[in-house]
């Protein structure tokens, strides 16, 4: 590489007027992923020879990628008036046109090129090409606000060379209903279901918009198997007229459908749903069906500001009524199955053993999420003794141990299921994970190279697999270790996966145009803009930032290697302490060599029996390089992405606070607290440090003093324009009267009348102590936590 | 014991990857403790006509073990090692189907790899009257002679051997 920059310079050297140099000059730096020079070195080539097409297609991918969609138009433009019979091209610009926003100049793009085909030509005929551009026609019309009637007509008029079938009804489904006209709809949704879509959850959630085409455009927003039912509180007739629907439309012709079967039964209440429910379990326990408890969970809805969530709270699950009814009817079973083998005593055929366990093993389900564990562990004990083999059994186990806070012992559990089974991947991920969580990294890695290719080394592979759940999970545990180093090292290969995603759909734009998938194309760019919302990206992001905050906070962590201040020593002692340095890091260095040395050799002899390629040793395992870097900087760097694409995560806004507040940036923090507000207001996170933000935001150097009144004035609307002692002693009360009060915002409350003196300490360990594990929020992190705080306020309380 | 409804079971292989789950049945049934050795040649010999598991709604429910044994002769003999079922599984004729797959694994196979093979053994506590009826009066196995102080852990120490002539 080093060579090829070398020459490419040479050359430039000699011919500065040499296009062809630019245009390699160009082409190395994209290889190097420099796209910004890129994109230099190719208007470089340009200015010499303008008129080089394949310059400019180089140009306009690397414009794409880089989403410089205005200067991607001008380049497509440039193209097409070079070469206007490519096909291509006029594609291209017409998608040009299309991300920048012009989007009737895409469509009549798309139509002057369809206007230059002659009658009869190949391009025009039914195909797969043909579909896929009028149906990307199609959508752009839909994007157009309000132009759902032009985008319905032209669905009609293309009807016949629309292979997708599928897409083509879905579309016409949705302008319709967003016309408002549901009858129009009807047709097209009966096609689906016949055609087979009756598990496609929205799909029927279409179908209940025959009550309000209004509530189409929630619907299709709606992720997995809600449907309108379960998410919009409905009235007794509304509710009636669905299930009459259900019953004469769908119920004679797709019985045997399962979604058919479950969506009618969040519409009936009272004897009607006890019925349903009863009938629907039991045909599952007969069956066996390990997620049954997770599929009765969805019944758990509350109606919160007009729209229905799931609870998962166990306070909130234990006072559901649906949850009240499951235990009475699945205790029924049990002792109905006790007595003589039935699970309703009038049952005409006695079950097999399987169903008991099954019936068990439901009940421990539900003892789990009403956080009853030591029961459920009762309940999965009966069910070990009766069919030891069950590896869903000891999963459920080793889950409700963990949840009791004892993750080793899950460790053991899990592995003995996993032992039963050893070709099962699932389980063996399941070990992986928990040994992770149980700091038993060398374990872990055990466990999931039983799974990896079986040349090379395991890690090496899980890197190149993208395997992210393990690196996150390994990161954690290092990080709870105490090995920084190595915890970024882990957390900055998922941040490189994602970058690396970025970087993979850069062959796409020259594909996708040539195979017109125009429609699954601008998909892809969508969600490639999106990709810093991830999950995955979030948590690798956040563990960055806290470790480099811990870092910041705690710099003397990083100390113990660096060289005492020899100024401040006497002769003697210099020469002392010199000579232990030296002879510390030459112990070091003896042991790094000799590690290289054994990996070396590993990696040789692993080599010599397959013809595998020997994996790169890793020059920093433990990320000693990353340590050097400046913690705020690398912290506010994430922080920068991830208020950028994660706004609507509270986390997010948690860790611009705890950096802002660090650089002193208190506009920042102040802007976090709004955002933190606007989230969830009774966070704990955002209580403590509201009060922090009250006591730390005056004495903060670095902050200019019209800031200082700016914030002050507005940090008061968070207060309520209380005093903040008064503002927690409301807090407190608050919280005392409602006995809902999560854990862990009472631990926080309590943590700030100690400090603000608002109150007594006694008042303050109260604030816990009762009814302190009866609200929400109650687990074992919350309640180490909690511990934690009351140690912290001295032993009497504790 | 009631013998309900038979539940029909399928049959699987014993494997390095499921040994595990043999050694579960096997400490659920029987109250002796099988050698390592027992374990590392079921899984070696990988013959699921004569080592097998039975499934049932997707569990291990039972499983049965035998071998080729040599006897005088040059002759030999079907040898049963362990035929165990889950006992909330029991009286389901499990066991049965277990043992009627090894008699029809041997009926297929009598010409070729059985050719030497005259009658099917086990041996069985004498205390254990339920699994001498099984053999004896379901399959017409015969209660031969006592071997005594078979066993060393479990009392009685003692044993029958019962067989079957199979040609």
């Amino acid at each position: 590489r080093d060579e090829a920059h070398a020459l490419v310079k040479e050359g430039l050297m000699n011919d500065m007027r040499s296009h062809v140099c630019w245009h390699v000059y160009g082409l190395l730096h994209r290889s190097d992923r420099n796209y910004n020079e890129a994109i230099k070195a190719y208007k470089q080539a340009l200015r010499i020879d303008s008129d080089n097409i394949q310059i400019l297609r180089d140009l306009s991918m690397l414009q794409v990628q880089m989403r410089d969609l205005p200067g991607f138009a001008v380049t497509r433009h440039n193209i097409l008036s070079l070469k206007p019979n490519g096909k291509i091209n006029w594609l291209a610009f017409a998608l040009a046109k299309h991300l920048n926003g012009d989007l009737r100049g895409a469509v009549s793009v798309i139509d002057i090129y369809l206007g230059t085909l002659t009658e009869g030509a190949p391009e025009l005929a039914r195909g797969f090409e043909a579909s896929e551009l009028a149906l990307y026609r199609n959508k752009i019309l839909a994007e157009i606000p309000d132009n759902y009637k032009e985008a319905l007509d032209h669905l009609s008029a293309c009807e016949n060379i629309v292979v997708d079938r599928t897409s083509w009804l879905m579309a016409r489904t949705k302008y319709h209903l967003n016309l408002g006209e549901y009858a129009g709809a009807k047709g097209a949704i009966a096609e689906m279901f016949r055609s087979g879509m009756t598990e496609n959850y929205i799909v029927h959630s279409m179908y209940m918009c025959v009550l309000d085409s209004g509530l189409c455009k929630e619907a299709w927003s709606l992720p997995g198997t809600r449907t309108l039912a379960s998410y919009v509180p409905l009235s007794q007739e509304q509710k009636e007229k669905l299930l009459e629907g259900y019953k004469t439309d769908l119920f004679p012709d797709y019985g045997f459908s399962a979604a058919v079967q479950r969506i009618p039964m969040n519409l009936v209440e009272g004897d009607r749903f006890r019925n349903s429910l009863d009938v629907f379990v039991r045909k599952k326990l007969v069956k066996g069906v390990p997620s049954l408890c997770l599929e009765l969970s969805t019944f758990l809805l509350e109606d919160r500001n007009g729209r229905y969530q799931l609870l998962d709270d166990p306070y909130d699950v234990k006072r559901h009524p649906t949850f009240k009814l499951l235990v009475e009817l699945v205790d029924g079973y049990i002792s109905s199955l006790e007595r003589n083998k039935k699970l309703l005593p009038d049952d005409e055929h006695e079950e097999p053993p399987s169903t008991e366990l099954w019936t068990w093993y439901l009940r421990a389900g539900l003892h789990e999420l009403a956080a009853e564990y030591s029961e459920g562990l009762a309940m999965l004990e009966k069910c070990l003794e009766h069919t030891p083999t069950a590896v869903d059994v000891y999963e459920l186990k080793g889950r409700l141990v963990k949840s009791s806070g004892d993750i080793k012992t899950a460790v053991e559990i899990l592995d003995k299921g996993r032992d039963l089974d050893r070709q099962d991947r699932y389980i063996n991920n399941q070990t992986t994970q928990y040994m992770l969580e149980a700091g038993m990294e060398s374990d872990a890695l055990n466990r999931i190279s039983l799974f990896t290719k079986h040349e090379g080394n395991p890690e090496a592979n899980l890197y190149d697999m993208q395997c992210s759940w393990y690196e996150l999970g390994l990161a954690a545990c290092y990080a709870k270790k105490e090995l920084w180093g190595k915890s970024l090292k882990k957390y900055s290969a998922v941040v490189k996966h994602f970058d690396d995603f970025n970087e993979d759909q850069f062959d796409f734009h020259a594909y996708c145009v040539r195979k017109v998938t125009l429609r699954a194309y601008t998909e892809v760019l969508r969600f490639e803009d999106n990709l810093w919302e991830e999950d995955y990206y979030f948590r690798a992001a956040s563990g960055i930032i806290c470790i480099y905050l811990h870092l910041f906070d705690n710099p003397s962590i990083l100390e113990d290697d660096k060289e005492p201040d020899y100024s401040k020593l006497t002769g003697a002692e210099r020469k002392k302490a010199k000579a232990i340095a030296r002879k510390k890091r030459i112990q070091a260095e003896k042991k790094e060599a000799e590690k290289r040395q054994k990996e070396a050799e590993s990696a040789d002899n692993g080599g010599q029996k397959k013809k595998g390629k020997a994996s790169a040793v890793d020059e920093d395992a433990d990320g000693k390089e990353l340590l050097k870097k400046n913690p705020l900087d690398e912290a506010k760097k994430f922080s920068a992405v991830l208020s950028k694409h994660c706004p609507k995560r509270f986390g997010t806004w948690v860790l611009q606070y705890d950096v802002a507040m660090r650089r002193s940036k208190i506009l920042l923090a102040l802007q976090a607290l709004y955002r933190m507000k606007s989230l969830d207001d009774n966070n704990a996170e955002y209580f403590s440090r509201l009060v922090d933000f009250a006591t730390k935001s005056d004495n903060l150097k670095d902050v200019s003093p019209g800031v200082h009144r700016v914030t002050s004035t507005e940090f008061q609307k968070l207060l309520n324009h209380k005093p903040l002692p008064e503002f927690v002693a409301a807090a407190a009360g608050k919280a005392k009267e409602d006995k809902q009060t999560s854990l862990p915002l009472r631990a926080a409350i309590a943590k700030a009348i100690v400090k603000t003196k608002s109150d007594s300490l006694e008042a303050a360990t109260n604030l816990i102590l009762n009814d302190g594990l009866d609200g929400r929020g109650v687990d074992v992190d919350a309640c180490r936590s909690a511990l934690q705080t009351l140690n912290g306020f001295g032993s009497e309380s504790a | 014991m009631t013998a309900g409804k038979t539940l029909t079971v399928e049959f699987g292989a014993i494997t390095q990857d499921n040994v595990e789950q043999l050694r579960k049945v096997n400490l659920a049934c029987f109250p002796v403790q099988y050698q390592e050795t027992y374990y590392k040649e079921v899984v070696e010999r990988r013959d699921e006509g004569l080592c097998k598991f039975a499934y049932f709604n997707g569990f291990v429910v039972g499983a049965a073990c035998a071998r080729v044994e040599n006897t005088e002769g040059d002759r030999q003999r079907l040898y049963i090692m362990t035929l165990g079922v889950l006992a909330a599984y029991r009286g389901r004729n499990i066991g049965k189907q277990l043992i009627q797959s090894i008699f029809d694994h041997f009926e297929e196979n009598k010409d070729g790899e059985f050719s030497k093979v005259d009658e099917m053994a086990l041996h069985v506590q004498i205390s254990n009257d339920d699994a001498i009826r099984f053999y004896t009066s379901r399959f017409g196995f015969v209660q031969g002679e006592m071997v005594e102080n078979y066993y060393r852990r479990i009392d009685p120490p003692h044993c029958y051997l019962l067989y079957k002539k199979l040609r």
